[in-house]
């Protein structure tokens, strides 16, 4: 047995991914230049990318290697966060390729599975694979069985990178997940969740499990309830074809909102490996109780104003049917069923069209018991809010009350602010960058896994199930507001209220 | 704005600090993290001045730059007091710099000065420009005020007649040395030659002869063995071999001095192989 390497001892060097190509199935899409490619740059700027890599583009429509090359690099300039620079870019393009195939045609995988080996031998990518499907999800089935076929033959590891959503239903996910099981093993396969590669998020996990103050009082005990919202003021963006598909509650709240909750009320993991951090998001997942039907508002948008502008209704949007009844907006009282938290609700809100883009984590704690001021002043006392700003303006908040300086005794809430911008002179890097390089490490610790997609699939299913009865008198709220009276009566009727700052 | 204080005194350096504090118009937050010494004997005036550039747009923090004048007629202090704020929005990030002339006995015990001027509870690192006065009574009260001691052996004489001093300083503060910073990429490159690196004889560098030493002293404490050492010396580490084989190291992002002097800024505990290496230079 050759001993450890003394000489790796405290070598402070990023992690570099084993030699690999990354096959991007949907090359001509949207995510490809918007998303991906400027987050391959990022990592190829700051020497992340092995040495030995390559990227293969697949999509149906015919383009040249060269025409594929010109295409990324202007999707790099546009929209990329690093300046583009010819030296990197020369690195990361020599290593660039392009099949148009339609994997609907029998035998249309050979020309790809020729370049890949053909790629193995000139750029020394050892047979290792990453096949990223940034298709749509009915695309999904016929790749898999293709490219499954040929992979025994294949001489490195491979991974499967699947885009959201992951199936439409629990039925269709559970589906989904056998098709690729035939030829995957669970841990290749990695579900994207972009909100999981958000710094922000990752936070949460850094502000709860590092900070000795607030695990103690992370419980029914101290905290009255939990407040989540993921809002956009956008619409569409002209992607009616999927949206009157998928609506709010297949689009968000099934995978970016449950994933905060779990990531928000998840028991501390034993350590901070894929398994343990799933295992305990599982658990939550498992512990909560589809909302009754008067624990659930839906909502759609009709004409209103954005940023002063007058934007149309969502029956308004190109592609969308005059009377649609797709949920825009969905808002929900959820309950988590465990020791730490029985009794406390957590709050939930997402929509498009909304009177800001904010994605928020907001935990009310309890009030102070016994204020031993004025009664006056101690009605008016706010209760304390920590408050993590996934996006924009990432960071954290507390909510405090302290004295208005002068005579007598006024108390006003203030707020002890971390803004990551202010503290950290380094920008943010993009979801996909991290994703994307965990994956090429076989970090799956930041994606979902089978069981947690098929927990957040139970819930929505009954949600949806309970929709079906009736039919809804949409549209039930103007776009540039906070979603239908019905979802503030939801929060108010306990008491409470949605959050406004 | 700057502010310019002839013979001051430390409560007005704190007053005028809290002025220009009350006249941010629009400060909803401030964070600081960290405050930053730097300890500037004349001769490196020009030198600090560059490295400083560029630090606090990346590190929101107080910096106190001391300019030590011993030999100055009249004991006393001068400063010029700075806010610098970069960004914009809701992101700017703001500094405070505060250059402080110690004349006299003020440069003979430094601490009394800077210990009230350094931000309550944040970490406290000590940028020593050239080789410190070990024994000295200025390096060992700023050595007690700080968290972290920054050197850079490249600037010392000589280094090996210095570890002693340096070894002494290691049980009472962490210390990083930027020369040994610059070192990484090589030590990489050294790393992938295991295990036949263990049976190695010699080791030639083309480089700064800290760097070359440390090299030698980080592969004697790792492999209990002494490979020796051909120096050729090079204002920056070029070219590093073993047994006459060039020693490929990997891509690494190439940084500036104010980087490497970042980098250092985020790190808080004692680094036992740099130590080590010093013990056997």
């Amino acid at each position: 047995v050759t001993p450890a390497n003394p000489l790796r001892e405290g070598l402070r060097l990023p992690r570099v991914p084993e030699p690999c190509a990354l096959v991007i199935f949907g090359a001509s899409g949207d995510l490809t230049q918007r998303k991906l490619f400027p987050a391959i740059y990022s990592l190829a700027y700051r020497n992340l990318l092995p040495e030995r890599f390559a990227i293969i583009g697949v999509a149906r429509s015919p383009e040249t290697d060269t025409e594929f090359r010109n295409r990324m690099k202007e999707a790099v300039r546009e929209f990329g966060r690093d300046p583009l620079q010819e030296k990197v870019w020369r690195r990361l393009a020599a290593g660039m390729h392009y099949v148009a195939t339609d994997f609907a045609d029998a035998g249309s995988e050979d020309r790809l599975v020729e370049l890949m080996d053909k790629v193995d031998r000139e750029r020394g990518t050892a047979g290792n694979r990453v096949l990223y499907l940034a298709v749509p999800p009915s695309a999904i089935s016929v790749l898999v069985d293709r490219l499954g076929h040929r992979r025994e033959r294949w001489d490195g590891w491979t991974r499967l990178i699947v885009e959201k959503p992951f199936g439409f239903d629990r039925a269709s996910a559970r589906s989904l997940n056998e098709e690729l099981n035939q030829f995957f093993i669970e841990r290749e396969i990695f579900r994207i969740d972009h909100y999981l590669g958000k710094e922000t998020v990752q936070n949460m996990l850094a502000l709860r499990f590092s900070n000795g103050i607030f695990e103690p009082i992370w419980s029914r005990q101290f905290i009255d309830h939990v407040e989540i919202t993921v809002a956009e003021s956008i619409g569409i963006e002209g992607r009616a074809g999927f949206y009157e598909e998928a609506g709010a509650v297949r689009d968000v709240f099934q995978n970016h909102l449950l994933q905060l909750v779990a990531l928000t009320a998840m028991e501390p993991p034993a350590d901070f490996t894929a398994e343990s951090v799933r295992n305990e998001k599982v658990k939550v997942l498992r512990s909560m109780r589809a909302p009754g039907r008067r624990d659930v508002v839906r909502g759609q948008y009709g004409p209103g104003h954005i940023e002063g502008k007058k934007v149309p209704g969502y029956r308004q949007e190109p592609g969308v049917a005059k009377g649609s009844t797709t949920e825009t907006f969905v808002a929900a009282k959820l309950q988590v069923d465990n020791w730490r938290w029985a009794g406390t609700p957590f709050y939930v809100r997402t929509g498009k069209r909304l009177a800001k883009r904010e994605s928020t984590i907001a935990i009310e704690f309890q009030r102070a018991p016994h204020p031993p001021f004025a009664r006056d002043i101690a009605e008016d006392l706010r209760p304390n809010v920590l408050t993590i700003h996934v996006q924009p303006n990432e960071g954290v908040s507390l909510a405090i009350g302290a004295k208005v300086p002068g005579q007598g005794m006024l108390i006003r809430t203030v707020y002890m602010d971390f803004l990551y911008g202010g503290a950290f002179r380094v920008e943010l890097p993009e979801a996909y960058e991290r994703l994307i390089l965990d994956c090429l490490l076989g970090d799956a610790t930041l994606f979902t896994r089978a069981d947690e997609v098929d927990e957040q699939w139970a819930i929505v299913d009954e949600i949806v199930a309970g929709w079906k009865r009736e039919r809804p008198d949409f549209p039930n709220h103007a776009a540039g507001t906070w979603g239908p009276a019905a979802a503030d009566e939801l929060i108010r009727r306990d008491g409470r209220a949605w959050r406004r700052r | 704005v700057a502010q310019t204080l002839r013979d001051t005194s430390v409560a007005e350096i704190e007053r005028r600090l809290d002025e220009l504090r009350a006249q941010e118009d629009d400060s909803l937050q401030r964070t600081s993290v960290l405050t930053h010494m730097a300890w500037v004997p004349s001769e490196w005036s020009s030198a600090a001045e560059r490295v400083m550039e560029g630090l606090g747009e990346r590190v929101p923090s107080r910096t106190l730059i001391l300019w030590p004048d011993p030999d100055a007629k009249e004991d006393g202090l001068d400063a010029e007091i700075a806010q610098e704020r970069f960004g914009g929005g809701t992101r700017d990030v703001c500094a405070e710099i505060v250059h402080i002339r110690l004349r006299g006995e003020a440069a003979r015990a430094p601490a009394s000065v800077v210990v009230p001027l350094q931000l309550t509870d944040l970490p406290v690192f000590l940028r020593w420009r050239g080789r410190p006065p070990f024994g000295k009574p200025e390096l060992d009260e700023l050595v007690d005020a700080a968290d972290r001691l920054i050197v850079d052996s490249t600037e010392w004489p000589r280094l090996a007649g210095s570890t002693a001093g340096l070894v002494a300083l290691f049980d009472r503060i962490a210390v990083s040395d930027l020369a040994w910073s610059r070192t990484l990429r090589f030590r990489a490159g050294l790393a992938d030659l295991w295990p036949g690196i263990k049976k190695a004889r010699t080791l030639r560098v083309v480089g700064p002869r800290a760097e070359a030493l440390l090299l030698q002293g980080w592969l004697r404490s790792r492999l209990r063995r002494t490979l020796r050492l051909g120096h050729e010396t090079s204002r920056t580490l070029k070219r590093v071999e073993v047994d006459g084989e060039r020693v490929a190291t990997p891509p690494l992002l190439t940084v500036s001095a104010s980087d490497l002097l970042s980098e250092q800024l985020e790190i808080y505990g004692r680094d036992p192989v740099y130590e080590a290496a010093v013990r056997a230079v």
